[in-house]
């Protein structure tokens, strides 16, 4: 059988959100969780090639913010004008003259010698300005009409003249700037001149992301592994900042890529595979157990580079993805093979998987993933907080004592060192609590008395819409249930959530509703 | 001292320079700008990280004792978390402090520069040595519950990399703290911790349940530890019975190691898995009285876990509480390495020596926040606090300032530290022909030659470079305030020099404001020496408008406001950012006129709400207004949000203070505006305005002329007129 081989281009991007324009874009600030800035450094992550050289970049919707804020010369295409009243042509005749007596300056170079005195009073009379080495002449302008007069004169007068509008810092067109060329060659030349400036202007605005334009403009399926929390930051970094529920999100990700597939959803599909925990004991796994006549090889160009952590992990998720691919009979281009048993790349396509907190290891175990997602409505949770023990056997016991509501069965779990979550298996339950602590009701003075407060699921979601992050979130539910709760927005009522959030999210799911 | 070779200042310097003696401070002058490569070439500047951490404290305990002042400057991560954050010339003095808090609290200071300086009588000179400490914040005590979490201004962090700051160097090595507060607290943590266990033993062991033996596996593993410990202990009676302490021929080795622990014989359990401890300890626990399982850390942070015989039931106890004891020093000592870079500053307030920084009430702000504690609420206990620890701090910013003859030197220059430090301390061998200035005070620097590796030439804008800077600065200012320092004795603290005192505990709050903080009362006062671009504010009469468009500019603001009442009722109009704006009134009523103004138009949607010149400000339904004590509120709160709109509507809508029941007062006001009209002009406004609210309901706007609105409109503004005129 012959061994076919991926060919790989390996590219290392170094980010940093510089403010090149001087408009608090990307990010005015940024915040740094100190204990992954060590982790980094342990594995000798470059902080100063990121800082120093790193790409600057504007999502899509800064780029657009800025570009009404800050504009260049540039070329206008000259559209010929319907009508012209007097007035028009007198103004165009004049430019036209002037531009006229200013060219013949050049174009038939006076064969009496000037003085320097005289040549530079004849500029300065005339408004002679150079452009890089070329000569050019301002003409100022004060409405779009006029710039259209401009350009239609300088039309007319000869092919070896280039105009540029030169706009104010608000954007509106302020002169006309008339470039003298010697030849076609040069004329050329400027253009392509212009034509770089223009372009470095935009890499300025798009910077890197360029490179996600790129990627996305070409269709091609996005392979990535557990990605759901890096298209979050690539929508918001790259994008737009990011849409109020998931669902939005979703669509919006689909207009950038349409083709993403999260590696772990395909190897769920082979059978034994279902419990790998990461791409290296999938990969190990498949090595072990499957023989795949596919490989990967990685391009000369950038042998010699460094490797660094993140490098390896994308040659571990495109070779993993080639074997796959290969098992699952998938092939690079579906379209142009007859194999009716050949299934496509757009089977796999935008599902991910919401769990984030999958630990990065390198140890290549099975580990016992529960299968079972219970599906439960959030009437059912209750967030508890203000006490004192630090194990959930000692607070079940505790509060076993304190009411009747917590003698019946219900699951304990701490979110933090101070606050937990009951999970009730009937709502009933829940909202009978909540119902009395609203009206503090007699029974449970022995729980006041303790400092216990509770709250529902929607002081919760508040706690996360407003985000106060920043404190213990029983400080934050404090905060945000002491205040009467007539500010909720409407529109959320129950919905429900998965306690074991090992499930997946489908695109297509919510593109077609 | 005679180990010690002066270094010069440059390293590339030809040997005759390293010769004469170090000069005084500084290269030839580089301009007053800042565009130079920075930094005098050749300061050696001792870098300090993790690693030498406690060689080069020991170095500075001594030289801090000898100095007569240190010099100190840090570099931060950032400085304001949003652009309305910035201090600005009319803050109240509680606003302003509450900006520098928040920006102290959010950024991480990323390098302690510090510049102990020595005079030396006999050569006349200053002697300085600048330290620059990297800082990293990151965690090091296990169970430590504060988040490390910090903030960087991207213009900040690009800033210091034009400067070459090394971000490898702070991330890989910079050195951790501990600030007093999280030391105290994780010391009372395990204090409490300790106290439980000791009450709570001997009932400690069972206090586990019972693991219940799963599999036949379990039950075989348990039966056979039970028969090994059993041969063991018995192997130690015996043969303590015949040769006292002396297990070595006990067979015993298939996967225990003898060893002795506090002298007891004990075994060490190694290559078991935790459940496997798990029912060992359970063996011990059921069928050993005397067998103790005990588990320690041992230098490189591993457990070691053991078997240990005791002879009695007492002397179980004691081992058990000996152990304890152990741990609780082991932790102790964690928790004490965990100080870190504190150390310095202990050892600068302990010193109680005179500390000198260029504008460095944000830098003093930074330490306290980081090294001490949290931040007080207020500029007066702050400052009480900061006085405590540290009684004397001078700002060279603001000795400049006191001096005429320096005014006059400086005036028009830039005031930041390097273009100061370039005026006021020009090469020694400068030629006299500036008469103005006075010959410098002469400065060295000194370098330990035997560990030259962490000494690097200093920069600008590195702590080190810049409190050395500092220092120099100071020594010149000294000179011109009159100061002498030929009789200074070798020990001598400044701070007690008589020149000097009156200018101590004297800070700049910031560079804008035009006033000093009085360190030891906590109040401000003006600065003399400062040019006002704005009039003094009277923050009664300034109100605070937010959520209008942005298209709306402060002139507009003050156009449209003007309009309504009269073109003497403002004094000025400032811009926060684009979405907010301060409007200062020439009177103080004009402040309630106007937001009940606005509350009336909101309150009515009707023409006149629309063609009222306030309708610019408006415009949009999101503009909100209130007096300046929301204003602070806003401030203190802990959130960021780039707009000040955003901020303002975040902390009205997570809080219940202040601006809520602000926001209150201006709905409900809205019904005294209408009675008020009712009261004076019969047909006024108020019914002007129902009857175009029903004439757009029954007819269509055609019914209503324009002059009909128009006139509405001016009862309105004579209206007003009248009040302010009564008043």
């Amino acid at each position: 059988m012959l061994m076919s081989v991926f060919w790989v281009y390996r590219y290392n991007f170094h980010l940093f959100p510089r403010d090149e324009l001087r408009l608090g874009m990307p990010s005015y600030s940024f915040s740094c969780q100190s204990s992954y800035l060590s982790s980094m450094a342990l594995s000798g992550f470059d902080f100063n090639m990121c800082i120093y050289d790193g790409i600057s970049y504007l999502s899509r919707v800064q780029e657009s913010l800025a570009r009404q804020k800050i504009f260049i010369p540039h070329i206008r295409q000259f559209s010929p004008s319907p009508s012209t009243s007097v007035a028009d042509s007198i103004f165009m005749n004049r430019i036209k003259s002037r531009i006229e007596h200013w060219r013949k300056g050049y174009a038939e170079p006076s064969t009496t010698v000037d003085g320097s005195l005289v040549s530079s009073l004849r500029q300065l009379l005339l408004g002679c300005e150079s452009y890089g080495s070329r000569p050019s002449i301002r003409i100022d302008v004060c409405s779009d009409r006029q710039v259209q007069l401009v350009l239609e004169a300088v039309n007319h007068i000869s092919d070896d003249l280039v105009s540029l509008v030169v706009p104010d810092k608000a954007g509106t067109a302020r002169a006309v700037r008339v470039i003298f060329t010697n030849s076609t060659e040069d004329k050329n030349l400027l253009l392509t001149d212009i034509q770089k400036l223009e372009d470095e202007h935009n890499l300025k605005f798009r910077g890197f992301r360029e490179v996600i334009d790129l990627l996305s403009s070409s269709q091609k399926p996005i392979i990535s592994y557990n990605c759901l929390i890096d298209f979050t930051m690539i929508h918001s970094k790259f994008v737009a900042p990011l849409p109020p529920n998931l669902k939005e999100f979703m669509c919006s990700l689909r207009m950038v890529f349409s083709n993403v597939i999260d590696i772990s959803h395909m190897w769920r599909e082979i059978g034994p595979l279902r419990k790998a925990k990461n791409i290296q004991a999938a990969l190990s796994y498949l090595q072990r157990q499957y023989f795949v006549p596919m490989d990967v090889e990685i391009h000369q160009q950038d042998a010699n580079n460094s490797v660094t952590k993140s490098g390896e992990n994308v040659l571990r998720i495109t070779k993993l993805f080639a074997k796959l691919s290969n098992l699952l009979k998938i092939s690079p281009n579906s379209q142009s093979q007859s194999d009716e048993k050949c299934y496509t790349v757009e089977e796999y396509c935008n599902i991910f998987y919401p769990s984030c907190k999958v630990k990065e290891s390198d140890d290549a175990n099975f580990s016992n993933e529960s299968d079972t997602n219970r599906a439960m409505s959030t009437d059912n949770v209750v967030f508890l907080w203000g006490f004192r023990e630090t194990s959930v056997k000692e607070l079940r016991s505790h509060l076993a004592g304190l009411h009747h509501v917590f003698l019946k069965d219900f699951e304990l779990k701490l979110l933090d060192r101070s606050c937990s979550a009951l999970i009730f298996h009937s709502s009933d339950m829940a909202t009978e609590l909540l119902r009395e602590i609203s009206l503090e009701s007699p029974s449970l003075s022995d729980f006041f008395s303790e400092g216990l407060k509770a709250g529902g699921f929607d002081v919760y979601m508040k706690v996360c819409r407003l985000g106060l992050w920043d404190s213990d979130l029983a400080e934050a539910l404090e905060g945000v249930s002491s205040e009467p709760a007539t500010s909720m927005p409407s529109g959320h009522g129950t919905s429900e959530i998965y306690w074991n959030s090992s499930l997946m999210l489908d695109l297509r799911e919510y593109l077609e509703c | 001292m005679q180990s010690r070779r002066r270094l010069l200042l440059s390293l590339r310097a030809p040997p005759k320079a390293v010769l004469c003696r170090l000069l005084s401070c500084s290269p030839p002058s580089r301009g007053g700008g800042d565009g130079g490569v920075g930094g005098a070439r050749g300061v050696a500047v001792k870098q300090v990280t993790r690693g030498n951490l406690a060689d080069a404290l020991e170095e500075l305990r001594a030289r801090v004792r000898d100095a007569a002042f240190v010099g100190i400057d840090l570099e931060m991560s950032g400085v304001t978390s949003a652009p309305w954050r910035d201090t600005f010339e009319l803050d109240r003095a509680d606003v302003r402090y509450l900006k520098l808090r928040d920006s102290a609290e959010r950024f991480a200071a990323l390098q302690l520069g510090v510049c102990p300086f020595r005079w030396d009588p006999a050569k006349c000179a200053f002697v300085s040595h600048p330290h620059n400490f990297f800082i990293f914040p990151h965690k090091e005590l296990p169970n430590d519950g504060s988040s490390h979490e910090f903030l960087c201004q991207t213009t900040s962090i690009d800033f210091l990399a034009n400067y070459q700051f090394d971000f490898n160097t702070c991330f890989r090595e910079g050195i951790h703290y501990l600030s007093r507060a999280q030391e105290e607290q994780a010391l009372q943590k395990l204090y409490t911790l300790h106290g439980d266990e000791i009450s709570a033993y001997p009932n400690t062991s069972e206090e586990e349940g019972d693991v219940p033996l799963k599999s036949a596996a379990d039950i075989l593993f348990t039966e056979r530890m039970k028969i090994k410990f059993n041969e063991w202990r018995d192997a130690i009676i015996s043969d303590q019975r015949v040769d006292g302490h002396s297990p070595g021929n006990v067979k015993f080795k298939d996967r225990f190691q003898m060893v002795f622990f506090k002298m007891h014989p004990a075994i060490m359990l190694n290559g078991f898995t935790s459940h496997q401890l798990k029912l060992i300890r359970q063996v011990l626990r059921k069928h050993f009285r005397d067998l103790v399982y005990i588990c320690t850390f041992c230098e490189d942070n591993t457990l070691e876990k053991r078997v240990v015989y005791t002879d009695t039931n007492d002397d179980k106890i004691l081992l058990m509480k000996d152990v304890r004891e152990d741990l609780l020093k082991s932790k102790e000592a964690i928790v004490k390495s965990a100080v870190g870079i504190r150390h310095v500053i202990d050892l600068l307030a302990s010193e109680r020596k005179l500390i000198v920084g260029h504008s460095c009430f944000l830098d003093i702000l930074q330490v306290y926040s980081k090294f001490i504690g949290p931040l007080p609420s207020s500029m007066e206990e702050f400052s009480l606090d900061i006085n405590k620890i540290f009684p004397y701090i001078a700002d060279t910013r603001h000795l400049m300032s006191v001096n005429q003859v320096v005014q006059n030197l400086v005036r028009q220059k830039s005031k930041s530290l390097s273009s100061v430090f370039s005026l006021l301390c020009p090469a020694l061998h400068a030629s006299d022909e500036k008469s103005s200035t006075l010959a410098p005070v002469r400065i060295e620097v000194e370098a330990d030659e035997t560990a030259l590796s962490c000494f690097t030439s200093g920069a600008k804008h590195e702590a080190g470079y810049d409190a050395f800077m500092t220092g120099c600065v100071f020594v010149q200012l000294c000179a011109y305030l009159g100061v002498k320092f030929d009789n200074l004795l070798p020990h001598e603290n400044l701070a007690t020099n008589i020149k000097l005192e009156k200018h101590i505990n004297l800070l700049p709050s910031c560079w804008n404001s035009g006033t000093v903080v009085d360190l030891s009362t906590g109040t401000e006062r003006p600065d003399a020496g400062y040019k006002h671009r704005y009039p003094a504010t009277v923050y009664d009469n300034v109100v605070l408008i937010w959520g209008f468009q942005s298209k709306v500019k402060p002139k507009d603001i003050k156009d449209c406001i003007c309009k309504v009442f009269g073109p003497a009722s403002l004094t000025s109009v400032f811009s926060i950012d684009s979405t907010a704006a301060l409007v200062q009134f020439s009177k103080q009523e004009s402040v309630n006129d106007f937001l009940d103004l606005k509350a009336a138009l909101e309150s009515t949607d009707t023409a006149i709400s629309v063609l009222h010149p306030l309708s610019t400000i408006l415009e949009g339904g999101q503009t909100r207004a209130a007096k300046y004590a929301a204003y602070r509120d806003i401030c203190r709160s802990s959130l960021s949000k780039f707009f000040f709109a955003d901020q303002a509507e975040a902390v009205h809508s997570t809080s219940n203070n202040e601006l809520k029941s602000e926001n209150h007062d201006v709905a409900n006001a809205s019904g005294t505006y209408e009675s008020a009209l009712d009261g004076t002009v019969p047909a006024s406004v108020k019914q002007e305005a129902e009857g175009t609210k029903s004439g757009f309901k029954n007819q269509g706007d055609n019914d209503i002329t324009y002059q009909d609105i128009l006139g509405a409109l001016q009862d309105g503004k004579t209206l007003f007129g009248k009040r302010v005129r009564s008043t």
